[in-house]
C-alpha cells in the first residue's frame, strides 16, 4: 500500500470534525452553520472510509454513501429554511431566531 | 293469606315507584290517587292475611314466608322473609288502615301544592317502609325498614324545603334517629356474634344462654333505638320540631305509626327484654318521666300541632310503661287506640289549619265551634278519647296499662302514681286546646277566613281559580270522610277489650308469647282494674274541669306559672343542653380540624404539589433558551462525555 498510514487519515478526519464543530458553535450565520455541519459530515465520511480500508471491509464505504445521501437531503431542507427566512426579511442570525422556544 | 301479606308490603312500594317513574306525565291528582289506592290495596292485603290467620288454630299463628335468601355465609344466613303473626298483623292493619285514611285526607289537604307528586311518592314509600319494619321476620330486615322510615320521615318533614326551619327539623330528626340506629346496630352485632342468627326465633332461643351483661347490652342497644324512634327521653327533642312537616305527615308518621315502632320493637323482642329486667325497668321509667315532662310542656305550647305532638310523646310514654313492665297486650292496645284518636286530632287540627290558610297559633284562634261544628265534634271525640273518658277507646287501653302498673309491685306502683298525674295533665292540656281553639267568640282571624270562604262558596260555579282551596263547609269530602271514620274508630275502637270482662285482643296476641301461654307478664286483679280506672277517670275529669275554669271563658290561652314558666317554655332546656354538649363541641372540632388539618395538610399538599410542579417546570424550562448555539453546545458536550465513557469503559 502506498501513501501515508491509515492513522493519518483519521487524524485529518478528527481535525476536520473539530473545525466543523467549532464552526457550528461559533458562527452566527445559519448558512455558515450548515457549511460547518457539512464539514463535520465529510469528516465522518473520511473516518468511515479509512476504517473500511484498515479492516478490508467495504461496509464502511457503503455506509459513507448512505451518509452522503442523508447529508444531501438535510442540506436541501436547511437551505430551504434559510431561503424562507431570508424571504421574510428576517435577520439571518442564529442568536435572534428564538421564537420556537419552550 | 301469604299473598295478602306480600300484597300488603309491595303495593305501596309499587305505588311509590309508579309515581316516581311516571313523573310529570301524570297529573298531580292522579299521583295522589295512585298513592291512596296503593295504601288501601295494602290494607286489603292485610285484611286478607288477617282472615287467613284467624282461620288457623291459636298455636299455629306464626307463619313465615320467604322470598329468597338474601345473605348466606357458612355461619350466618338471612332470608328475605316476612313473619305473619298476630303482632305483625295488628301493626299491618293499623299502618295500612289509618295510613290509607290519612293519605286520602292528604288529597284534599295538599291540593294545589306544586310538588304533590313528590309528597305522595314519599307517603307511599313511608307506608312501604313501615310495613317492612313490622312484617320482617328477622332483625336485619327490621333494621332495613327502621332506616327507611327514618329516611321517609326526613323527606316528609323537610317537604317544604324552601323553609329553613323545615330543613333544620328534618336534619335534627334524622341525626337523633341515627343515634338510635347505631345503638341498635351494635345490639344486632352482639346478638349475631353470640347467637349466630338475627332470625327472631333462633336469636331468642340463643339469648336464653347468654351472660347477663351480654343480654343487658343487647337490650340496652334495642332500647336506644326504640327511645330515639319513639321520641322518649332523652332522645325526644326532634318530635316537636317535626311538626314543620305537613299535618297529614304529622298524623301518620309522628302519631300513628313511626313513633310507635319503638313500642313494637320492645314487644317483638320481649324475650330479650325479659332476660334483662333492669333494662325493661329503665324503659318503663323513661316512659313515665317522658309522659310527665311532655304533659307539662304541652301546657304552655301555643302551636296547635305542638300541643298534639307533646301529647303523642306523653302517650307513647304510657306505652313504654306498659311494655317495660311486661303488659305487652295493653301497650299494643293503647298503640292501636292512640293511632285512632291521635290521627283524628291531627286531622281535625289540619281541618282548622286548612280553613285558616295555614295559621297554627292558637292565640289567634277561637270560636271555631260556630264556624266548623263537625270538626268541633270530631276534635271533642278525639280529646275525650285521649283523656280516657269512658266509653271511648282511650279509656280501655290507658287504664289497662295503669292497672298493670298497679299490679307490678313497688316500682310499678310508683309508675302508677306518675301515670295518674299524667292523666290529670292530659285532661288539662287537651281541653285547654279544645276550649281555646273552639269556644268563645270567633277571633278576628277566624272571622276573616270564614267570610272569605263564604264569598268563595258563593261564586263556586262561576270561575274557580285552579288550585285554590274552595271551602265547601269544613273541607272537601276527601278530608271529612277520613275524619269521620277515625271518629267512629276513636269511639268504638276500645270495645274489643274490656278489662276484667272480655279479652279478645289480649288473647289474640297471646300467640306471640315466647315460651309461655300468655303474652302479658302481669295480670291485674279486677279490683286493681277498677281502682285504676276510677282514679284515672276522676283525675282526667279534674283536669278537664281545671281547664274549663281557666280557659273556658277564654280570658287567657297560656298558663302563667310563677318561676316555672321559663323552664316549661324552654321545654326543660333539653335543646339548650344538647346544643351545649353535642352541637357546640362538634362545631368547634370541625372548625379546628378545618383550620388545622384540612386547609394546611390536605389542601396544602394538593396545592403544594401543583406549586412544586409549576416551579420545577419553570426551572426545567430554563433549559429551553431558543439559542441554536447553546443547543449545539449541549449536544457536543454530550457526545464528548459519551466518547470518554465508552473509551474508558472499553
Amino acid at each position: 500500500m502506498q501513501g501515508p498510514d491509515v492513522s493519518w487519515y483519521l487524524i485529518v478526519a478528527a481535525l476536520l470534525f473539530s473545525i466543523g464543530t467549532a464552526g457550528v458553535l461559533l458562527r452566527r450565520s445559519p448558512l455558515i452553520v450548515l457549511l460547518s455541519l457539512e464539514i463535520m459530515l465529510n469528516a465522518a465520511n473520511l473516518a468511515l472510509i479509512s476504517f473500511a480500508r484498515m479492516h478490508g471491509d467495504h461496509t464502511g464505504q457503503v455506509f459513507a454513501l448512505a451518509v452522503m445521501a442523508v447529508a444531501a437531503s438535510e442540506v436541501v431542507v436547511g437551505l430551504g429554511l434559510i431561503v424562507a427566512i431570508a424571504r421574510r426579511r428576517l435577520d439571518l442570525d442564529v442568536d435572534r431566531l428564538r421564537v420556537l422556544r419552550g | 293469606m301469604i299473598a295478602g301479606a306480600w300484597i300488603c308490603l309491595l303495593a305501596p312500594l309499587a305505588g311509590a315507584l309508579t309515581i316516581t317513574l311516571l313523573g310529570t306525565t301524570i297529573s298531580r291528582n292522579t299521583a295522589a290517587w295512585i298513592s291512596t289506592t296503593s295504601v288501601f290495596a295494602a290494607f286489603g292485603g292485610s285484611v286478607a292475611a288477617f282472615i287467613g290467620l284467624l282461620g288457623r288454630e291459636h298455636e299455629e299463628r306464626q307463619v313465615v314466608t320467604s322470598a329468597w335468601t338474601w345473605l348466606a355465609t357458612p355461619n350466618f344466613k338471612v332470608d328475605l322473609s316476612l313473619l305473619i303473626d298476630p303482632l305483625s298483623l295488628t301493626m299491618m292493619l293499623i299502618v295500612s288502615g289509618v295510613g290509607g285514611l290519612i293519605v286520602l285526607y292528604s288529597i284534599g289537604y295538599m291540593d294545589g301544592d306544586p310538588e304533590e307528586r313528590r309528597y305522595f311518592a314519599y307517603m307511599s314509600l313511608f307506608v312501604f317502609s313501615m310495613l317492612m319494619l313490622v312484617q320482617a321476620a328477622n332483625f336485619l330486615l327490621l333494621l332495613v325498614g327502621w332506616g327507611l322510615v327514618g329516611l321517609a320521615s326526613y323527606l316528609l318533614i323537610g317537604f317544604w324545603h324552601e323553609r329553613p326551619e323545615a330543613v333544620a327539623a328534618a336534619k335534627k330528626a334524622f341525626v337523633m334517629n341515627a343515634f338510635g340506629d347505631a345503638t341498635m346496630a351494635l345490639a344486632f352485632f352482639v346478638l349475631m356474634w353470640q347467637t349466630g342468627s338475627l332470625n327472631f326465633e333462633i336469636s331468642f332461643e340463643g339469648a336464653q344462654t347468654l351472660s347477663q351483661t351480654t343480654v343487658n347490652l343487647v337490650a340496652l342497644g334495642l332500647l336506644g333505638g326504640a327511645v330515639a324512634k319513639s321520641a322518649q327521653l332523652p332522645l325526644h327533642t326532634w318530635l316537636p320540631d317535626a311538626m314543620e312537616g305537613p299535618t297529614p305527615v304529622s298524623a301518620l308518621i309522628h302519631a300513628a305509626t313511626m313513633v310507635t315502632a319503638g313500642v313494637y320493637l320492645i314487644v317483638r323482642a320481649h324475650p330479650i327484654f325479659e332476660l334483662a329486667p333492669s333494662i325493661s325497668n329503665l324503659a318503663a321509667g323513661l316512659g313515665a318521666i317522658t309522659l310527665l315532662l311532655a304533659g307539662l310542656v304541652a301546657l304552655v305550647q301555643t302551636d296547635i300541632k305542638r300541643v298534639i305532638a307533646y301529647s303523642t310523646m306523653s302517650q307513647i310514654g304510657y306505652m313504654f310503661v306498659g311494655a317495660g313492665l311486661g303488659a305487652y297486650s295493653s301497650a299494643m292496645f293503647h298503640l292501636m287506640t292512640h293511632a285512632f284518636f291521635k290521627a283524628l286530632l291531627f286531622l281535625g287540627a289540619g281541618l282548622v289549619i286548612h280553613h285558616l290558610a295555614g295559621e297554627q297559633d292558637i292565640r289567634r284562634m277561637g270560636g271555631m265551634k260556630t264556624v266548623m261544628p263537625k270538626t268541633y265534634i270530631a276534635f271533642l271525640i278525639g280529646s275525650l278519647a285521649l283523656v280516657g273518658i269512658p266509653p271511648l277507646s282511650g279509656f280501655f287501653s290507658k287504664d289497662a296499662i295503669l292497672a298493670s302498673a298497679l299490679a307490678s309491685g313497688g316500682y310499678g306502683q310508683f309508675l302508677f302514681i306518675l301515670g295518674l298525674i299524667g292523666t290529670l295533665l292530659t285532661g288539662l292540656y287537651t281541653f285547654r286546646l279544645l276550649f281555646v281553639v273552639f269556644l268563645g267568640e270567633p277571633s278576628p282571624l277566624v272571622r276573616e277566613h270564614t267570610q272569605a270562604a263564604q264569598a268563595h262558596a258563593g261564586e263556586e260555579d262561576a270561575s274557580r281559580p285552579h288550585g285554590e282551596p274552595v271551602h265547601h263547609g269544613e273541607g272537601p269530602s276527601t278530608m271529612t270522610w277520613p275524619v269521620g271514620v277515625l271518629a267512629v274508630l276513636a269511639v268504638a275502637g276500645g270495645w274489643i277489650q274490656i278489662a276484667g270482662l272480655w279479652h279478645p285482643f289480649g288473647h289474640w296476641l297471646d300467640s306471640i308469647a315466647f315460651g309461655r301461654d300468655h303474652i302479658d307478664l302481669v295480670e291485674p286483679t279486677v279490683t286493681q282494674d277498677y281502682v285504676a280506672s276510677a282514679l284515672a277517670v276522676a283525675l282526667g275529669l279534674v283536669g278537664i274541669y281545671v281547664a274549663w275554669v281557666f280557659y273556658g271563658a277564654r280570658k287567657r290561652s297560656v298558663p302563667r306559672f310563677e318561676g316555672f314558666q321559663e323552664i316549661l317554655e324552654h321545654k326543660f332546656y333539653f335543646d339548650e343542653l344538647y346544643d351545649l354538649i353535642f352541637y357546640k363541641p362538634a362545631v368547634l372540632l370541625t372548625r379546628g380540624l378545618r383550620r388545622g388539618v384540612e386547609e394546611p395538610v390536605i389542601g396544602g399538599s394538593i396545592s403544594g404539589v401543583t406549586a412544586g410542579a409549576r416551579e420545577t417546570a419553570g426551572a426545567v424550562g430554563g433549559v429551553q433558551t431558543g439559542y441554536l448555539r447553546s443547543y449545539a453546545l449541549v449536544i457536543a458536550l454530550g457526545v464528548a462525555v459519551l466518547v470518554v465513557v465508552f473509551v474508558s469503559v472499553q
